[in-house]
Parts: structure tokens; C-alpha cells; sequence
């Protein structure tokens, strides 16, 4: 079944550096004043950022060359270290709390977020499932409830902690996993039907996410409250118009809109390059989608396939959210928008990833 | 294997159809945030940006009909200061407590207000020119000067009550400032800057200006001379006889524009915070309401000869000094009463008895039907705030003796303004007017008319014919009778005198009236209707004719010189009274010695001016009318000197 080892795919990795240079570039854009004042050094977040890069380059280029199989072999022991950090972090003196969440886990810039890994760690493990009993996917009780009752399991602690926006794209992804694997369409609309019955739950169990919702609905509603992040987003993407005011040009950035290095670095973006520019990294995106899908499909074996599909779906439905919100599509659920946003853990994980999906290109055999 | 794999392969097609939707819709909605929305999301993202310094707007000035400015504006620009831009708010708040002579923990906390603007009230606010150069001067970076201006009536106390007053926002609060505010405060424009959203400078946007418009001057009906002589006289009755109040209204009888207006007690519009509301709230001549008294019967006479009821010079009336009706005595204002007279001379007299037959004659709804019609009992439309309706009997409770008092003008209730209104329509041909006052607005700095008001005519109330003879019953009142105190030799005045009793609680006051006179001129083509009403004068017999005819003489032929109107020479000769001054020719003493002048003993008081012995020059001039016993001055020059 082993092919000769292929150059990585140009394309993919092409897009990926277009997109990381046009995330630095937005960095320093959107973070110069924030960091001026609160750090006294307007490249403060660059220069993090560009470490947070190197560490990533690095870590990509290491997995690029460690063939996907060893995934396969170690799944199980991922996915149990997940496990015990996704724990771990939810106990007081361990974890750490921002931003009214238990995600952090660590001191100072060496913190990371458990859930982010648990994201990837639920992906390698689960195409190891899926790959191995695919047979059984079909039958509820033997092949999908065995999966889901994991998935649960890591959902139900990254809501303890709580962090919606990482569990629901962890969920996502792994809904996309399950469904390319071929569970039953029938089982899907009952499971659709479940989750969403538990994501009423979830909103009604929290009146603020249901203010988040109703925000996005009518942010003008409550522009200062909730309907704030939503219209200071659009204030920021609206002016920008087709060509944008140019860079570092931004108004938005000036402290209207919150933490404008992170989750609202699109609305930047589209500020100061307009919907060119904007249109363009949606685009880079697009390609990206493709190719990933590209190395699924010509991926030598399932569990490739569905390694590469996993870390597809996991990126792409962050930029989709992302996006979504900064554009007010989506109510604000607080995920950061992959290469770009402003963010260590989470930069070096999604080029890790990366890295895995790279390797399955090397991988590819032409498909009759 | 392979089976399930095709299964893959297809459901990974169909996710990457999904994905390319996806892309397709995000693409699209960021179009549509960006063009659709983009301009009224730009335009809300500027207004949050930007932090605004107001640019007051003028108001309007407010002109006389001959371009006199009444009200106007002087610069008064205010201090705002952007506490997020001052580097050193402590040497900052010492210089501008320096300045502005406010305490510098103060202004210290003006410039450190968590606000992106603050405004220095009340020291910063509204000073001179010269203080904000110095604060100009000062140079502090997010200190800044916004234009303002306040109001400024040059003329003081003159016509306040019409004039009003606006406030500190430059607001229309009373009177013609709040009438017509909407034309005549512009709209303010603004210097915007914009700001982070910590309320710092932001860079790379320049200042926006955007020009206040300045409001729409206001050119009036009012004649600033006419009104200056209301005020003049009103000021002589006020020292006179400390009233309790006093009102004047002159009026164009063809055209309802009125030429002045103005009430006493009055005020300064620039003080009105220390005046009682009451004072500057209530504009007398429309607000007010009492019975007309006898000036009403002006209204019982045009009826009456509308009617064909009276025949004035040949039908008599014999007035044993009271009428009974309906088992009551109604008594003429006259002891005795004035015996057999003729209808004219009914009027002359203001006899009561007279008017109560006339009143009878012409029954009740007749006279009601003139009496509405001449406008009495609904607002007259004059371009004022709180206008009066008067009070008027519910006609179905008028008896005999209703009928009766309200022929001679008790128990009805009007504004002074429904009188001058009604009166003029009665001696203008039978025309009835809309009173107004502004008369044209004007463009801000070029004075182009751009919108001109025209006199409105409700409805012709008496014929020509019969409005002549109101003229001539009424020039009559002046001449032989009750009006006597406002004849003006040379003007042929009209008029109607009234003294009205004041009921408090259902009662009539003891000593108490309000006296008045309605007069107009020339009386063979009205010019110029004056009313003017004096509360309980003190000192003196409570009576029209006594105190307010004399007043309405005054103003109406000062008015009538000043407006070029020219004196006449066939009036109705006066007919005098034992205490009546006996006006005589100034005979021609020109050329005469002083020696001739002592022989020839005028009856006159003699004034010289110069040196000499040989009048040169005469002053009244020969052949004009002077009061017996008054002066004469004469200019002297030396006969023998000159003819050398």
C-alpha cells in the first residue's frame, strides 16, 4: 500500500505562507496602538506573534516529515493525554482564567489552552476509530455510539469550562468525520436533532449566549452591551469599502474594537484592504479547503483520508464562524480565525496540524 | 473496502461542495456589508468617531418695517475642552482660571472629566470676544472655542412683550422669538474632529467644518417711530399716574399690520431672569381681557346704522339720566342724564340710555351676529402666542337686560386687540383684518425678501356707506363730546372713549377702572387705529375721555407727522368747555418794533432771542394755532444796524 514519498503539496503550503505573511502584517496592523499603550512597544504583539510563527514553522516542518501512521499507532495515548489536561484544567490553581473562562493551562507565555489540543487529539484519534471499525459505522449501538460517547465526553469538559466556541468546532469536526466515514444520513438527522435539543440546553442553561444570539439578530438592539462587538465589527468592515482605507489605516483598531489583533483581525483586514483584500484571504482559504480535501481524497488509506478530512473540516469551520461573526452572520462565539488571529497556542497547534496534513500529501496516490 | 471508499470519496465531493458554498456566501455577505451597508455603516462609524464643537448658528435679527434692528446677536463664543487631549491638565487648568476668573480646582476638573468633551459652564460659556482670544492665545492642545452668540436687543424695554426673548441656548422662549423660532434659529454647524475611542486625536483625519446657516431675519409690521411714541406716552401716563398697568396698540386699519404695540409694566429681554414670568408672560394688549365699556358701542352704532335702525341726525332720544329694563334701572354715566338730544349726540355723549334703545332695536341676535362678526369671542389670528378669546353671553341666556348692558359694552369680556381689530374694521370701509406683525422674511446677509406676508380680510362686516358714518358719528366724539382730550388741531381724529369697571369675584371694583380710548385718523381715510388703556390711574377722575384720550391724541398725531401723513384743514371745529384751552391764530408780528408790540397787548407770553428792537423771525409762524396765553418766541435783530 506504500507508495514512493512525493514532494509536499506546493499549493497548500504556498496559500498557508500567503495567509501566515498577510497574519503578521495584520498583527502589528491591528495590535501597534493596542501595544503602544499597554506595553509601551507597538511591536510588542508583532514580535510574539513572529515567534509564535518560527515556533510553528517549526513544529510543521518537524510533523511534515513523521509519517501519519504514527498518529494512528498513538491515538489512543493522544487522546488520553487530552483527556488529562482538558482535567487538569478546569481545576482551580491549575487552570488559569481569561476572559471568564478555566481554558488556560500553564504560566505566562509558555500557557496553552487544553481545548485546542483536545481539538486535534479527538481528530487523530477518531479517524483511527473510524478507519478501523468503519464497517460498524452503520450500526448505531456498535459503530457510532462508541464514537459519539467520546466525543461527548471531551465536549461536555470544554463546556465546563466554559468554552463554547472551541467545543462547537471540535463537535463540528468531528460530525464532518463521522458523516465522510459513512454513518447513516437517518442516524444524522436524529443526532441533528439531539444537538440541537442540547444546544437549546446550552443557551438557555446561560442567559448570556442567548444575548449573544439575540445581539447578532438586532445588534442596535443593545449597542453598548451585547450588540457592541458586533457593531464595532461592522463599523470596521463596512468603511472599508472595495479597496479599503490601506495599511495601517485602521479607525476601528483605536481601541472601539475589543482585542482587534484576535478574533476580530478579519474586520481589520477588511478595513484597511477592503474587500479585496478581504476576498483575497477568503479565497487563500477556499484553496486551502481545497487542496485538504484534494489530500484526503488521494490519501493511500481511510485512516489518512480521514486525518486529513478532520484537520480540513477543523480549520475551515473556524474561518467559517470567524468570519461569520466579524460579518455578522453568526452571533460572537469567541474563535479566533486560523494563521491570522494574534495567539501562541493556537497558532503552533494549527500548524502542527498542518504539518500532519502536509505529510499525507506526501503520501497521495493518483486515484484511478 | 472499496465499496465504503467510494462512499468516502463521494461525501468528501459533497463536503467540498458545501466548503465552496460556504466561501460563495461569506464572499457575499462581506459584499454586502461593504456596498450595501457600507455607506450607512460608514456614516454611523463617523458619527461614533467623531466628537463634535458646536457652531451655534445666528439666530435671525428681528427689523422694524424700515430696516431698524430690534434684536440682533453678539458674539459670545463658549469654551469646550477634550480632557483626553490635554497633556498638562494642571498648568493647563492654572492658565485657563486665569482667564476665564474661575477657581482652578474647577476648571482642573473640567479638563480631567472621564469625557471626550466637556464644557466649561458656566464660566466658559458665552464670553466676550476678547476672553476666548485669550483663551485662543493660550494654545493648549484639546482646548477648543466654539463659536456662540447671544441675544442682543439694542433698544432695552422697547416693544418687549412683542419681541420676546430667546434663551441661553439661543432658544425662542417668548413672544415673536418663540413664534416664529423655527425661521429664525438657523441651524447650528459644527467643527468635528475625530478620536480614538479613548478620546485622543486620531491621526490622519483632518477637522471637519461644517457651516452653521444662519436663521431668517424678520422684518415687522411695527413702525419703530409709531412704536417709539407709544412708549414715550406710555412712560408720561406711567410717571402720571402710577398705574396699575398701561397698554397701547396702533394698527393700519387697511391691512391689520400693526405699526406698535406695547404694555406696561415692562422689561428688559436681556434681564428676563430676574422678572417676575407673569411679567414678561403676559402680553397685555392680546392677553388680557375686561369690558370694553363704552368703546364698544362703536360696535352697537355700526350695527345699528348697518341695520337702517338709527337715522343719527334726525331721530331724538330723550335720557332722564336712566333706562329701565325689565324692571331694573340701568343709569347713564351722567347724574341727570342728558335730556333730549339727537342720536348723534347720543354718541357724542356716550349716553347709556341712548345705546340701550339702540341695543333693543336691534334685538338679540342681531346685535350678537355683528358682535361675532366683528371677531369678538374668538382669536383675532394675530402671529403671538397667548392670545385671549374674550368672553361673550351664551346667546341663550340673554334676557332684556343682557341685551341691554352688552349694547353699551358691560358684560362682555374682550382683548384689546379684538377692539382695534373690530374698530377698524368699522371706520375702514366695513373690512375686517387679521392683525399681524411680521411682515417680510429676509435672507441672513444679502436681505432678499424671500417670503412676503400680505394682508388677510376675513370678512366685510358693514358696508362703505355705513362705515362713513361710524367716521363721522366717531370724529364727532372727539370734536363735541366725550373725546374731546384727543383732538389734535390739523388731524382729524375719531374716537370712542371707555372706562371700564373691573369685576373681581363676581364684583365691580369702587374707584377702580380701566380707562381707554380708541382713536383713528385722518377720519375721512383711517390711516392709523391707537387704543390705549390705563388700569386704575391714581389722582385723577377715572374717565376716558380725561386720561386716555389725550394719550391716543398724542400718538396718533406724532404718528401721523412722522409717518408724512398731512395735516388737514377741514376738520370739525372744537367745541369748547369752560376749562378748555382757546387755541387762537399766531398773528403775523414780523417787521413790528418792540415798541408796536407793546402797544398792541397780544395775549400771549413773549420770548425774545437776540439783540435789538425789530422782530425779524416768529415762532409758531403767523396763521397757526396757539393756546391763548402761551408763548411766542420772537428774533430780535437791530433794524437801524441792518438797513446801514
Amino acid at each position: 500500500m506504500r507508495k514512493e514519498i512525493q514532494p509536499v503539496d506546493k499549493i497548500l503550503l504556498t496559500s498557508l505562507i500567503c495567509l501566515l505573511v498577510i497574519g503578521l502584517f495584520m498583527v502589528y496592523s491591528a495590535s501597534s496602538a493596542l501595544g503602544e499603550f499597554s506595553q509601551n512597544d507597538p511591536f510588542y504583539f508583532l514580535k510574539r506573534q513572529f515567534i509564535f510563527t518560527t515556533a510553528g514553522f517549526a513544529a510543521m516542518a518537524a510533523l511534515m516529515r513523521v509519517d501519519y501512521w504514527f498518529w494512528q499507532r498513538w491515538s489512543l495515548l493522544v487522546l488520553v493525554f487530552c483527556f488529562i489536561f482538558l482535567v487538569l484544567v478546569l481545576i482551580p490553581g491549575i487552570g488559569m482564567v481569561r476572559g471568564g473562562a478555566r481554558s488556560w493551562i500553564g504560566a505566562g507565555a509558555f500557557s496553552i489552552q487544553p481545548a485546542e489540543f483536545m481539538k486535534l487529539g479527538m481528530i487523530i484519534y477518531l479517524a483511527h476509530y473510524l478507519a478501523r471499525y468503519q464497517k460498524r459505522i452503520t450500526d448505531f449501538r456498535r459503530g457510532l455510539f462508541p464514537a459519539l460517547l467520546r466525543i461527548f465526553a471531551a465536549f461536555a469538559l470544554i463546556m465546563m469550562q466554559p468554552d463554547l466556541g472551541t467545543g462547537a468546532v471540535m463537535a463540528g469536526t468531528c460530525f464532518v468525520l463521522l458523516f465522510v466515514a459513512g454513518a447513516r444520513i437517518r442516524h444524522f438527522f436524529a443526532l441533528a436533532g439531539a444537538g440541537l435539543l442540547g444546544f437549546i440546553g446550552l443557551i438557555a442553561s446561560a442567559p448570556y449566549r442567548m444575548q449573544r444570539i439575540t445581539s447578532f439578530l438586532d445588534p442596535w438592539s443593545d449597542p453598548l452591551e451585547t450588540g457592541f462587538q458586533i457593531i464595532q465589527s461592522l463599523y470596521a468592515v463596512g468603511p472599508g469599502g472595495l479597496f479599503g482605507l490601506g495599511f495601517g489605516d485602521s479607525r476601528q483598531k483605536y481601541y472601539y474594537l475589543p482585542e482587534p489583533q484576535t478574533d476580530f483581525i478579519f474586520a481589520i483586514l477588511a478595513e484597511e484592504a477592503g474587500f479585496i483584500g478581504a476576498g483575497f484571504v477568503v479565497l487563500l482559504f477556499g484553496i486551502l479547503l481545497w487542496r485538504g480535501l484534494t489530500a484526503a481524497m488521494t490519501a493511500p488509506d481511510m485512516y489518512g483520508s480521514l486525518l486529513a478530512t478532520g484537520i480540513c473540516g477543523m480549520i475551515f469551520l473556524q474561518v467559517l464562524i470567524n468570519i461569520g461573526v466579524v460579518t455578522g452572520l453568526f452571533p460572537v462565539t469567541g474563535i479566533t480565525l486560523p494563521f491570522l488571529s494574534y495567539g501562541g497556542s493556537s497558532l503552533t497547534l494549527l500548524m502542527a496540524a498542518v504539518g500532519i496534513l502536509l505529510n499525507i500529501t506526501r503520501h497521495r496516490t493518483d486515484y484511478h | 473496502m472499496r465499496v465504503s471508499f467510494v462512499t468516502v470519496r463521494k461525501r468528501l465531493f459533497f463536503v467540498l461542495a458545501v466548503g465552496a458554498v460556504a466561501i460563495v456566501v461569506l464572499l457575499l455577505r462581506l459584499g454586502f456589508v461593504q456596498f450595501s451597508m457600507g455607506d450607512w455603516l460608514s456614516e454611523l462609524a463617523r458619527d461614533s468617531w467623531s466628537r463634535d464643537v458646536p457652531f451655534e448658528a445666528e439666530r435671525g435679527e428681528i427689523l422694524d418695517r424700515n430696516g431698524e434692528v430690534l434684536a440682533t446677536n453678539v458674539s459670545a463664543p463658549s469654551v469646550i475642552a477634550a480632557p483626553r487631549q490635554i497633556e498638562d491638565p494642571e498648568q493647563s487648568a492654572e492658565q485657563l482660571a486665569d482667564v476665564l476668573g474661575a477657581g482652578e480646582d474647577k476648571v482642573y476638573e473640567w479638563l480631567t472629566k472621564n469625557q471626550s468633551l466637556v464644557r466649561l459652564s458656566p464660566e466658559g460659556r458665552k464670553i466676550s470676544k476678547e476672553k476666548a482670544k485669550e483663551v485662543r492665545d493660550l494654545e493648549i492642545e484639546g482646548i477648543y472655542i466654539a463659536e456662540d452668540n447671544k441675544r442682543h436687543y439694542p433698544k432695552g424695554k422697547y416693544l418687549s412683550h412683542v419681541l420676546g426673548f430667546a434663551g441661553i441656548d439661543n432658544q425662542g422662549l417668548t413672544g415673536l422669538e418663540q413664534y416664529y423660532d423655527d425661521k429664525l434659529k438657523g441651524e447650528a454647524g459644527r467643527v468635528s474632529f475625530f478620536s480614538d475611542a479613548k478620546g485622543r486625536k486620531l491621526e490622519g483625519m483632518a477637522d471637519e467644518y461644517e457651516e452653521p446657516t444662519p436663521g431668517e431675519d424678520l422684518s415687522l409690521t411695527i413702525d419703530a417711530k409709531v412704536q417709539t411714541i407709544i412708549e414715550r406716552e406710555l412712560d408720561i401716563a406711567e410717571a402720571t399716574y402710577n398705574p396699575d398697568g398701561a397698554l397701547a396698540i396702533a394698527m393700519d386699519p387697511d391691512s391689520g399690520e400693526i405699526l406698535g404695540m406695547s404694555s406696561r409694566p415692562d422689561f428688559h429681554p436681556e434681564e428676563f431672569r430676574d422678572i417676575p414670568a407673569e411679567v414678561y408672560n403676559q402680553n397685555k394688549p392680546v392677553w388680557s381681557q375686561y369690558e370694553p365699556g363704552s368703546t364698544f358701542k362703536i360696535i352697537t352704532l355700526a350695527a345699528a346704522l348697518e341695520e337702517g335702525k338709527v337715522d343719527l341726525e334726525n331721530d331724538h332720544f330723550n335720557d332722564p339720566g336712566y333706562i329701565e329694563v325689565s324692571g331694573t334701572k340701568l343709569h347713564c354715566w351722567k347724574k341727570g342724564g342728558h335730556g333730549e338730544q339727537t342720536f348723534l349726540e347720543v354718541v357724542q355723549n356716550s349716553c347709556n340710555p341712548g345705546f340701550v334703545a339702540l341695543g333693543e332695536r336691534l334685538g338679540k341676535d342681531t346685535l350678537f351676529d355683528y358682535i361675532e362678526n366683528f371677531g369678538f369671542g374668538k382669536k383675532t389670528g394675530i402671529d403671538l402666542q397667548g392670545e385671549g378669546t374674550g368672553i361673550l353671553f351664551d346667546r341663550e341666556n340673554v334676557g332684556p337686560l343682557e341685551l341691554a348692558t352688552t349694547a353699551f359694552g358691560q358684560g362682555v369680556s374682550v382683548t384689546p386687540l379684538q377692539q382695534v381689530t373690530a374698530v377698524a374694521a368699522a371706520v375702514n370701509g366695513g373690512y375686517l383684518y387679521e392683525p399681524y406683525l411680521a411682515k417680510e422674511w429676509l435672507e441672513a446677509d444679502s436681505g432678499t425678501v424671500i417670503e412676503a406676508n400680505t394682508p388677510t380680510m376675513r370678512q366685510q362686516v358693514i358696508s362703505e356707506e355705513t362705515s362713513d358714518e361710524v367716521r363721522n358719528a366717531l370724529e364727532h366724539v372727539v370734536a363735541k363730546g366725550t373725546g374731546r382730550g384727543a383732538f389734535v388741531d390739523g388731524y382729524r381724529i375719531g374716537g370712542k372713549t371707555g372706562t371700564a369697571q373691573k369685576a373681581v369675584d363676581g364684583k365691580y371694583l369702587e374707584n377702580n377702572h380701566i380707562v381707554s380710548f380708541i382713536g383713528f385718523a385722518p377720519a375721512n381715510d383711517p390711516e392709523i387705529v391707537v387704543y390705549t388703556a390705563i388700569d386704575n390711574p391714581k389722582d385723577t377722575l377715572q374717565f376716558g375721555g380725561i386720561v386716555a384720550a389725550p394719550i391716543v391724541g398724542n400718538i396718533i398725531s406724532d404718528s401721523l407727522s412722522v409717518m408724512g401723513v398731512e395735516k388737514q384743514q377741514d376738520q370739525l371745529e372744537k367745541e369748547r368747555n369752560w376749562d378748555d384751552e382757546v387755541l387762537v391764530e399766531t398773528p403775523d408780528v414780523t417787521g413790528k418794533s418792540l415798541k408796536e408790540l407793546h402797544e398792541a397787548y397780544y395775549p400771549f407770553q413773549i420770548e425774545k432771542e437776540g439783540e435789538g428792537n425789530v422782530v425779524i423771525a416768529q415762532s409758531p409762524k403767523a396763521g397757526e394755532k396757539i393756546r391763548e396765553g402761551g408763548t411766542i418766541r420772537l428774533y430780535l435783530d437791530d433794524k437801524s444796524n441792518s438797513s446801514d
